[in-house]
């Protein structure tokens, strides 16, 4: 049982419960909640205003959701499951535009003896699914999750079999998954079923084991609900980081995708302030890299620590849910609703479960945090996903293969953060960006960056010479050792052999806006590998200070490829990314956007800044244009359009104000963001 | 423990010249003959931690310290890897208190555990172990730099500054810059006795300069009275005279030299920078600091420490945004400069940025111990003390 003041408790619960009944003579909050009325649209020259727009509370097309955790205190028991007032939380949840929650079944309270299911563990679940029901949130059930907390997993009768692999206990997952299922398979309040938490699913040894668990829990869901989406939440990239299984196949057989940027990835990824540089677009990587034609929500959005200050916690979840709107994220779900309050062990009193921040203090007060979050909603609510759609992503940036080599292949260490490099520079250049893999079709891309790789298959350099002679684009960094025969005819580069380290980067021009506006420099970058190249009738673009080329653009068919001499994104990912040279980052964006532009999908809107990353929603009659700062500075945006704007407002309302030209400023806060509804002249 | 197998050495090689790719697989090829030797996961978690692989690098120093727990550069590798991975800091504090008595005299343990410390939020304990370290070597600038950082956080700027300039002392890389701006530089030819030197003023300023730059001050100044003797308004001179005297503190003496110099030869650098760092060693005189460093900065560009002085100077003056600038010019020049790291740590606390003060601060270790090199010493110690 808690040992927290259970009366103080219990009257702030009380409190919240009466906070939340007063606002629910509901039609009168629910009203207050209601759309606000669209924005006066003013009469321009040519644009007629949108009519009949307006925003629900919440958006169905995108929606938020929390992790809502069975323990809220480190000193309660596991039998302590949801034993607590809910329908306050819920309500405050409601209340804030959030649409689902998630919450983890116990095996351990639910199937205390084999066979024998709880009354109470079913009696408590009702009641969450009443509390949920009642405040119109949908929950998402997951069966088995290791929190490290509450012994959700853990069996009396189980005897230390692996509750991953063993026979016995597979059946008795199966028919747990189906007594819940078969109870809940025609309510609405279900949104999804979530088969295992990150936590659990990583303790699978191998991906045979893993696909044939998944098989058999997707089996038995199915038998009893063929209808309700199912989910694993296990992000493919980070698992496979982690565990060393590549969960891919297994993803694709749920209905639902998930990203999720875990502690441990972000630190081994982008090191380093998480309100700015490569950290800040971490979680879009991760949700594109997730994204295997299946809807992506993306998980755990929350702080991993408290080392942080408060404005940087709002920050950083801002960021973050910009990154979810911005880059097709299905909908988004924060770490936890309340932050665990942990027993003081002194003096070593931080350990994993600290790090459980949520959106509400120990005691229920809001953080600045849930603020964010509902800001966030009313903007996401006000764009129509089916009235805008966004700009489809034709450049990509490629994951090769190699990058599920296992060690002492380093490859598949570098890969990832050369990758996250490359589509950091592909948002700098405000270009539409996606991550694909090496087996993946490229059909869908207009141009693919392949940043510093060290080998490709025969495969793929065949694919990618047709994916160039049939008209597409090839950004391609050399990653040091021997290039493939096929360099030659598709770069048009005689290659000489692997020139070894470099200290310094120089940049000399030779062949001015063939790949836009490249500036000369001399700049110090410790390179780990420069290929000697040999003309082969490409053109050089520029070449360092002895004459070798450095960036050589051939024309190959219908389409065009670059080869850059060195492993740019490699060193500048290895090196200090937060102190690089600008000089090199400004090469690698004006290079990818000028490429970007002549295949016809460069940036959709100029911006002076780079790191303000753009998202245009395009309408029937306006645009929706997302930005966001990526830096810890106030900035001021000058964007370009390629028409003339007539006039601008914030996507939530509000007057619009005249422009009557192609070219606005757009003040962003630190790590800001702000939604305009464009209007053309 | 036999004598390391020739596929250890190899290894070892390898990561001694920095290759590490093929080190790895060196040691990959080493492990499968045998698995229990603690020196190849010791050098596999040496080049994890190189090539910023925080998480192997953990694993493979844990497994040195399973196998044999005295291996000392296995635990300079986990202790590493913990804090620069960060978010492990009650680990991070275990590991460095082991180093610590494993290896008594380590400073950089010493360094570590307080930064750790500090990140665990153990204030106290911390300061602690940064005086520990400047017990042990009055010399450390990371400690004196962690000091002065406690200072701000607890105190205020002005309670820090004099300990950043203390710090910024104790760094080598100002006086350095001094030398580079005077145009000496180390080439390994010793300074010259006094007595051998030619008598034109082109030898006696050299020479002077040479005896400054190894630490004879004496020397250099009996030479310095020779140009004088000849020529007392020589400019060169008088600057070195201004830095002789900074370096015994006699900061009067080295005002009115490096004014003397400056009205002689308003473009003498060595003097411009003397002038500067006698105005900062006065309390009161930031601003006129701040102008002097602004102006060596400008002619100077493409260096960092000028720029760190300027920032220092700002930074007195309480303008942080302008300071926070020239130190990320500085940073830009130099990554490694731990310095205006600290500076920029500094800053940001100013600001409430504190996780990016908290990551300047560790870049600056990260850079710090990178420099140090201290895995192959104590890997070098553990493989005699183990044959």
């Amino acid at each position: 049982m808690p040992t927290r003041d259970k009366d103080a408790r219990e009257r702030r619960d009380a409190a919240r419960a009466a906070r939340a009944a007063k606002a629910k003579p509901a039609p009168k909050k629910k009203k207050a909640a209601e759309p606000p009325q669209p924005p006066e649209r003013p009469v321009t020259r040519v644009a007629e205003p949108p009519g009949k727009r307006t925003a629900s509370a919440r958006n169905p097309l995108f929606p938020i959701g929390v992790n809502y955790y069975p323990l809220q205190a480190e000193t309660q028991s596991w039998d302590d499951w949801y034993d607590r007032v809910m329908e306050s939380d819920f309500a405050a949840m409601a209340e804030s535009r959030m649409s689902f929650v998630r919450i983890f079944i116990s095996w351990k309270l639910f199937e205390p003896q084999v066979g024998q299911y709880s009354e109470d563990a079913e009696a408590r679940l009702g009641q969450i699914m009443d509390a949920a029901r009642e405040n119109k949130l949908q929950l998402i059930v997951t069966f088995f999750a290791d929190d490290r907390l509450a012994e959700l997993l853990e069996v009396p009768w189980g005897k230390k079999r692996d509750a991953h692999t063993d026979p016995y206990l597979l059946q008795r997952e199966t028919s747990l998954i189906q007594r819940i299922v078969n109870r809940y398979r025609s309510d609405p309040v279900i949104f999804a079923w979530d088969l295992g938490n990150e936590a659990f699913l990583s303790g699978f040894e191998t991906k045979l084991q893993l696909e044939a668990w998944v098989d058999a829990m997707r089996e038995a869901v199915r038998e009893v609900d063929p209808d309700r989406p199912i989910l694993f939440s296990v992000d493919p990239e980070t698992m496979f980081r982690h565990t060393g299984v590549d969960p891919r196949n297994a993803i694709d057989k749920g209905e639902i995708a998930v990203s999720h940027a875990t502690a441990a990835y972000r630190a081994y990824a982008s090191e380093g302030p998480i309100t700015s540089g490569p950290s800040t677009y971490l979680d879009g990587f991760l949700l594109h890299s997730a994204a295997r034609d299946l809807p992506v929500i993306m998980d755990d959005i929350g702080m991993l620590s408290l080392d942080h200050s408060v404005a940087e916690e709002s920050a950083h979840v801002r960021t973050v849910l910009y990154t979810g709107l911005m880059n097709r994220a299905s909908g988004v779900l924060m770490r936890r609703y309340r932050d665990l309050d942990t027993e003081r062990r002194e003096p070593y009193f931080r350990d994993p479960f600290e790090v459980l921040v949520g959106l509400i203090d120990i005691d229920g007060e809001d953080k600045p945090v849930m603020s964010e979050v509902e800001k966030f909603a009313r903007v996401a609510a006000w764009v129509d996903f089916k009235e805008y759609t966004l700009v489809p992503e034709r450049t990509a940036v490629l994951i090769p293969g190699e990058r599920y080599e296992p060690l002492p292949n380093l490859a598949g260490l570098y890969d990832p953060r050369a990758c996250l490099e490359a589509y950091m520079f592909a948002k700098e250049a405000q270009l539409p960006v996606s991550v694909a893999r090496e087996e993946d079709e490229f059909g869908a891309f207009s141009v693919l960056v392949v940043p510093s790789a060290f080998n490709l298959t025969d495969e793929t350099w065949e694919r990618l010479a047709s994916f160039v002679q049939s008209g597409g684009s090839l950004i391609y960094s050399y990653g040091g050792g021997e290039a493939h025969p096929a360099v030659r005819e598709l770069f048009g580069v005689e290659f000489l052999g692997d020139g070894g380290a470099v200290e310094s980067l120089t940049c000399r021009v030779a062949q001015q806006d063939v790949l836009g506006s490249l500036e000369p420099f001399d700049s110090t970058l410790t390179l780990p590998h420069f290929a000697l190249l040999g003309h082969g009738g490409g053109t050089v673009v520029a070449t360092d200070s002895k004459g070798n080329p450095m960036l050589v653009a051939n024309q190959h068919g219908q389409g065009r490829a670059v080869f850059i001499s060195m492993p740019v994104e490699r060193a500048l990912a290895q090196g200090d990314p937060w102190a690089a040279p600008t000089e090199v980052k400004a090469m690698m964006r004006t290079v990818y956007g000028a490429v970007a532009s002549a295949a016809g999908c460069g940036a959709q809107i100029e911006c002076d800044v780079a790191e303000v990353e753009i998202a245009l929603y395009n309408g029937e009659s306006d645009d929706i244009v997302l930005l966001l700062n990526h830096s810890p500075v106030a900035v001021t945006a000058n964007l370009v359009f390629d028409r003339a704007v007539a006039t601008i407002s914030d996507v939530r309302g509000g007057a619009p104000s005249q422009i009557g030209a192609v070219g606005l400023g757009v003040a962003l806060e630190p790590n800001g963001a702000a939604s305009l509804r464009v209007v053309y002249a | 423990m036999s004598g390391r197998s020739q596929q250890v050495a190899l290894a070892e090689g390898l990561a001694r010249q920095g290759h590490i790719q093929p080190a790895v697989e060196a040691c990959y090829q080493a492990l499968r003959i045998d698995d229990a030797d603690p020196l190849i996961h010791c050098l596999l978690a040496h080049l994890m931690l190189e090539g910023d692989f925080y998480d192997e690098a953990i694993e493979a120093a844990t497994r040195a310290i399973e196998i044999d727990p005295d291996c000392s550069p296995a635990y300079l590798a986990l202790g590493l890897a913990y804090d620069r991975r960060g978010g492990m800091w009650d680990q991070s504090i275990l590991v460095w208190h082991e180093l610590a008595e494993v290896v008594p005299d380590l400073v950089t343990a010493h360094v570590q555990l307080g930064e750790a410390f500090s990140a665990a939020a153990f204030d106290e304990e911390a300061i602690d172990a940064w005086r520990k370290a400047l017990e042990l070597d009055p010399h450390e600038a990371r400690a004196m730099y962690n000091l002065a950082i406690a200072a701000l956080r607890k105190e205020g700027v002005a309670t820090a500054l004099p300990g950043f300039r203390k710090a910024g002392e104790l760094d080598p890389s100002q006086d350095d810059f001094f030398f580079s701006l005077a145009g000496i530089c180390d080439d390994g030819t010793p300074a010259p006795d006094p007595d051998d030197v030619a008598e034109d003023r082109e030898s006696r300023l050299e020479a002077a300069g040479a005896l400054a730059f190894e630490e004879d001050f004496f020397s250099a100044v009996e030479v310095i009275r020779w140009i004088f003797d000849e020529d007392h308004d020589d400019a060169d001179a008088l600057a070195l005279s201004a830095y002789l005297y900074i370096k015994q503190e006699a900061i009067n003496e080295a005002m009115a030299c490096s004014l003397r110099a400056l009205s002689i030869n308003k473009r003498t650098r060595t003097a411009i920078y003397c002038l500067g760092v006698t105005f900062s060693k006065r309390p009161g005189l930031n601003e006129h600091a701040a102008r002097v460093f602004g102006a060596l900065a400008k002619s100077s560009p493409d260096e960092p420490i000028p720029h760190v002085l300027h920032a220092e100077a700002l930074l007195g003056l309480q303008k942080f945004s302008l300071a926070e600038k020239a130190y990320q010019t500085a940073v830009r020049l130099d990554p490694t400069c731990v310095r205006a790291r600290f500076g920029l740590a500094a800053v940001f606390f100013t600001k409430g940025r504190h996780a990016e003060a908290m990551w300047e601060i560790r870049r600056a270790a990260y850079h710090d111990t990178r420099r140090q090199g201290l895995f192959w010493d104590l890997y070098d110690s553990y493989t005699e003390g183990s044959s």
